[in-house]
């Protein structure tokens, strides 16, 4: 099974540790320990090679996330009128995969149904995050959140999540989503000239 | 946005610290001399600061949600910076359970067991949703709301799975609660200890001791919930049937009119209904005479409309080289299904069977060992027959009405009278009721005759399910005979979710998150299997930018899956985590790419029907393209170097867990356990799907079929990956990347289908049958990791049980997938 390099082998993969071991202090050196983690959505993007460790210092240092990425959901609201944008027309609810999502149709004092809801309730305790429900809003009501950092010491109240805590600013949107956030005004910016040029 | 992490940690600090923390200063104004309290604050703090900064928490990963965890213990987040690395093996050693994914009812008594062996004081992080509440597979019938249910939580770490940073968070909410406590009020210095929880017990539903007293008379007040059938359709279209498939079809009814005469199937499309008393004959027939060597799949569909239950077999011919595969179908009767079983002509139907006998109850006569395996003997009904109600049941099919418009939040434990997730059946008597587990072992009686003229004394072993190396919560029983395995029954379902049930209630497209889930080192692959099964029936052509996202996805991600395999096959063989590092780290850079992309690193959901769900980010190429031509090239060269040629590497591997190319096809082992031992089978080649007959790669093979060709045929395959993603990032086109409009509710053509496609753990194949409406009739996966596990007994024998480690390691399971 094994020739006169009985060993050496076992030598070499030792000699890749090591390297390993000693690139780490090399980029300590070099950098004087200020030293961003390499990451797809840094400047530093993705090292070629492998050098040192990547250790990202949370929570001193955080790895930004990307724009898709997605946590719990959130439903926006116009920053200057405070308009709900969400009319309840329930299909965040009907394509949700957990049936997490509870709506309840806003009704005018003639009892007859309004395009806006009245109580909302995401159960995130059963919640995928898949984001179904921003991606088939056509409203751009509902977007996953961004922050992650949300834990709890009790689950029955905090985990349900109702309409005053799921709500975010148009502001806040614009600024963790930019690039959808300037895609969707372009698109309504679009629509509303089109509407005018119709009227005209 | 940005919080600064101060003030994080002091919005969590509990308000009766706060108290304490007021009360003391109000002392140390008013009173001049040093007190006994405030010594004793001092001493806290030293005490505290010395108890958070050394949490030591057990190894114990349940499901996704514990890859994240290896993640956040890695080197990228490095859990060790906050003391709490030592991850340890044994509870009796450890402070923290992180209960890290879905806590199933056959799992729960387990997991109660190691939190009584914790010593005080010991805390419990619920990470992820399945961990809080059940998540998204709540509705499941072998899934606990929740795990505090059982046991104290002390912190709840949301997110499906909480990315590592979440973790570590989560960590720091725990250790903020640990600066809290105070040394004066700590109940684990006094007696007597707290109780330990009692474990509960496997009856027909998961049986709480704590709610016996209550059980006889409750169960007379528990409703039973009655079906509310869906509303009947309309329009119903019909799916054509490719050509090819009829082709071969008809050619073999030829074959087996000749043979057999009219009496022994009929022709139905596409498939051959077979009588029950010929199925063997032409089974064998088919095998020997025509080439189809190969069992790919078995499952049933239950038409309760009809009273009958469907038992179907796909067969195709490795022999032969491929081509479509002939479905063979066998009617029984619903209220006493009987089937004879394929065991003797195919060895890799054992499982599949298994688990039809357990999900229908159909029995297969003349299998050798027919007992239920994704649920427990004793277990009440067959839940995947349509007429089984789970306990949360709210309706056939998924939207809820009570969702919307007059959705008021309503959790289903509120509904059911246990207030969790179990229903027992009417004539349950507990007091009459032994709950006794069955272990039986199978040995061969020529075995034990042997063993008894050696004169040794036998024992079993039950390695697992919570142990760190059968990946999961899975079990093996062993019978060893010294440090020899004489048998070995792998037993499974500890992580078993309830998938498929819970995929009938869904629309179409809501099975693309939990596809996700299955084997959840394998989004994409998962992802690209069910878009491709549904799109055979839809008929939609996808757009070519679509394809080639698609292909880019799902090479990268075979990649950074075997890669975790390789670092954790090494793991087993005593490598303890040096080659996982380095392997995570470059899978760690492939999840950026995911996260960037598709919004997740583990859970991308990002296939739909007729292609993607959002075109590549600008940054995507230039970043993927650099990651392909010099970062994994040398990253697997280095891998290569560093492990292939290593001593130890070899002896512990070379000629060890060894299965001929013979086994291999006849237990229906697919992917890379073909292809190590000898049987050159992709089905990138041998039954292209997608695109892939466009680039020019090999299909590795090695004719070895030990662990070293287990191991090393993953290298070559990373190799044909990265010449894959070359050729396709260098062709992809522009233009759209979804056919048609984006529809939120899909009806799929009525019509049934199978569609596969070659995954880093083999085939993973969905069968499909639609009624024409929004959602699957029956909805079965085929798991690749489920079906390699029937060789693992074949495997072990003979071996020593330090081998049966490493040998689990090749075969890589990955339990989401093995259970579902």
């Amino acid at each position: 099974m094994f020739g006169f390099d009985f060993g050496f082998n076992f030598l070499k993969g030792m000699a890749i540790t090591a390297k390993h071991f000693f690139a780490t202090y090399v980029q300590d050196i070099k950098t004087m320990g200020k030293w961003d983690p390499p990451s797809a959505n840094l400047e530093t993007g993705i090292p070629a090679e492998i050098t040192g460790y990547i250790t990202t210092q949370y929570p001193e240092q955080r790895l930004p996330v990307p724009e898709r990425f997605r946590y719990n959901p959130m439903l926006i609201y116009e920053q200057e009128t405070g308009d709900i944008r969400c009319t309840s027309c329930g299909i965040c609810a009907k394509v949700c995969p957990p049936q997490c999502i509870w709506i309840v149709q806003a009704k005018d004092s003639a009892g007859k149904t309004i395009p806006q809801c009245q109580e909302f309730y995401i159960d995130t305790s059963i919640c995928m995050q898949c984001g179904f429900c921003s991606e088939y809003c056509p409203f751009d009501a509902i977007k996953m959140n961004h922050d992650y950092e949300i834990s709890t010491y009790e689950r029955h109240e905090s985990w349900v999540l109702d309409m005053q805590e799921l709500l975010v600013s148009t502001r806040y949107y614009a600024a963790t989503h930019p690039k959808a956030w300037e895609r969707e005004e372009a698109e309504r910016a679009a629509k509303e000239a089109e509407k005018s040029s119709v009227e005209r | 946005m940005e919080r600064n992490p101060k003030d994080v940690v002091r919005d969590l600090i509990p308000d009766y610290a706060a108290d304490i923390l007021a009360e003391d200063e109000h002392l140390a104004q008013t009173v001049l001399v040093t007190t006994w309290d405030k010594l004793i604050k001092n001493l806290d703090a030293l005490y505290n600061w010395g108890r958070k900064s050394s949490i030591w928490p057990m190894t114990f990963g349940l499901a996704c949600c514990a890859i994240e965890m290896i993640s956040t213990a890695a080197s990228r987040y490095d859990i060790d910076r906050f003391g709490a690395g030592l991850f340890r093996a044994t509870p009796r050693q450890a402070d923290l359970m992180i209960v890290s994914g879905t806590v199933t009812k056959k799992m729960v008594p387990i997991i109660i067991r190691l939190y009584n062996q914790m010593p005080e004081p010991k805390y419990v992080i619920a990470m992820g949703a399945c961990a809080t509440g059940g998540g998204p597979f709540k509705e499941g019938y072998n899934v606990v709301s929740g795990i505090d249910k059982f046991i104290p939580v002390d912190v709840y770490v949301p997110g499906c799975p909480p990315t590592p940073q979440a973790l570590l968070q989560g960590l720091m909410t725990l250790q903020a609660k640990l600066d809290g406590q105070s040394i004066k009020h700590a109940p684990w210095y006094r007696s007597p200890l707290s109780e330990p929880v009692p474990p509960p017990l496997l009856g027909p539903d998961i049986v709480d001791p704590r709610q016996i007293p209550v059980l006889a008379e409750r169960i007379e007040q528990q409703e039973e919930p009655q079906r509310k059938p869906p509303k009947k359709l309309h329009r119903v279209k019909v799916a054509k049937i490719p050509q090819p498939e009829l082709e071969v079809t008809e050619k073999a009814a030829h074959f087996l009119r000749e043979r057999f005469g009219d009496e022994a199937f009929k022709q139905d499309g596409n498939a051959l209904i077979v009588e029950p008393n010929y199925l063997q004959d032409v089974a064998k027939a088919l095998r020997d005479e025509m080439g189809y060597d190969y069992l790919a799949n078995l499952t049933a569909v239950d038409y309760i409309d009809d009273g009958k239950i469907q038992v179907v077999y796909h067969l195709y011919s490795i022999r032969n080289g491929g081509g479509p595969h002939i479905y063979l179908k066998v009617d029984t009767d619903r209220d006493d299904p009987q089937v004879p079983s394929l065991v003797p002509v195919y060895g890799g139907a054992d499982f599949q069977e298994r688990e039809v006998y357990d999900m229908f109850g159909v029995r297969f006569l003349g299998h050798p060992n027919l007992r239920r395996i994704l649920l427990w003997e004793g277990f009440d009904g067959f839940p995947l027959r349509k007429d089984w109600l789970e306990a949360y049941y709210e309706q056939d099919h998924k939207p809820f009405d009570s969702r919307w418009p007059e959705g008021h939040h309503r959790a289903a434990e509120d509904r059911n009278i246990w207030g969790r997730n179990v229903r027992y059946p009417g004539d349950f008597d507990p007091e009459a009721w032994n709950p006794m587990r069955e272990d039986v072992m199978v040995v061969q009686p020529e075995e034990l005759a042997r063993l008894d003229e050696v004169r040794s004394e036998k024992i079993i072993v039950n390695m697992g399910p919570q142990h760190p190396s059968t990946h999961g919560v899975f079990q093996m029983r062993v019978l060893l005979d010294g440090e020899t395995v004489v048998d070995l029954e792998p037993v499974m379902g500890f992580m078993h979710r309830n998938h498929e049930k819970i995929g009938e209630r869904n629309a179409w497209l809501m099975n693309f998150p939990y596809t996700d889930r299955l084997d959840y080192l394998a989004q994409m692959g998962n992802n690209f299997g069910y878009a491709i099964t549904v799109e055979k029936l839809l008929g939609v052509q996808v757009p070519e930018r679509a394809e080639y996202i698609r292909v880019i996805m799902a090479e990268l991600n075979r990649i950074q899956s075997h890669m975790w395999s390789i670092g954790f096959l090494l793991n087993d063989l005593g490598a303890f985590f040096t080659p996982s590092l380095y392997c995570i780290e470059e899978r760690e850079m492939i999840l950026d790419l995911f996260e960037m992309v598709a919004g997740s690193r583990l859970m991308v959901n990002y296939f739909r029907f007729g292609g993607v769900a959002h075109d590549l980010p600008e940054e995507f190429l230039p970043l993927v393209k650099k990651l392909v031509r010099e970062r994994l090239p040398r990253a697997i060269e280095e891998l290569d170097r560093f492990l292939t040629t290593n001593e130890i590497v070899q002896v512990r591997t070379k000629g060890i867990g060894v299965l001929s190319a013979e086994q291999a096809i006849n237990l229906s082992t697919s992917g890379h356990m073909l292809r190590a031992s000898g049987v050159k089978w992709d089905l990138r080649r041998n039954d292209p799907y997608s695109i892939y007959d466009r680039f020019d790669f090999e299909i590795p093979v090695l004719y070895g079929g030990d662990i070293y060709d287990r191991y090393y045929i993953r290298i070559l395959e990373m190799w044909q990956s990265l010449r894959i993603l070359e050729q396709a990032l260098e062709q992809i086109p522009e233009g759209d990347v979804l056919a048609g409009q984006k529809k939120w509710s899909v009806r799929v053509p009525k019509g049934e289908a199978y569609g596969h496609v070659e995954n880093p753990r083999g085939e993973l194949g969905f069968y499909v049958v639609s009624d024409g409406g929004s959602n699957p009739y029956r909805y079965h996966v085929r798991s690749g990791a489920f079906i390699n596990l029937t060789a693992l007994s074949h495997m072990a024998k003979g071996y020593k049980v330090a081998d049966l480690i490493g040998i689990l390691g090749s075969i890589d399971i990955v339990l989401g997938e093995v259970d579902r």
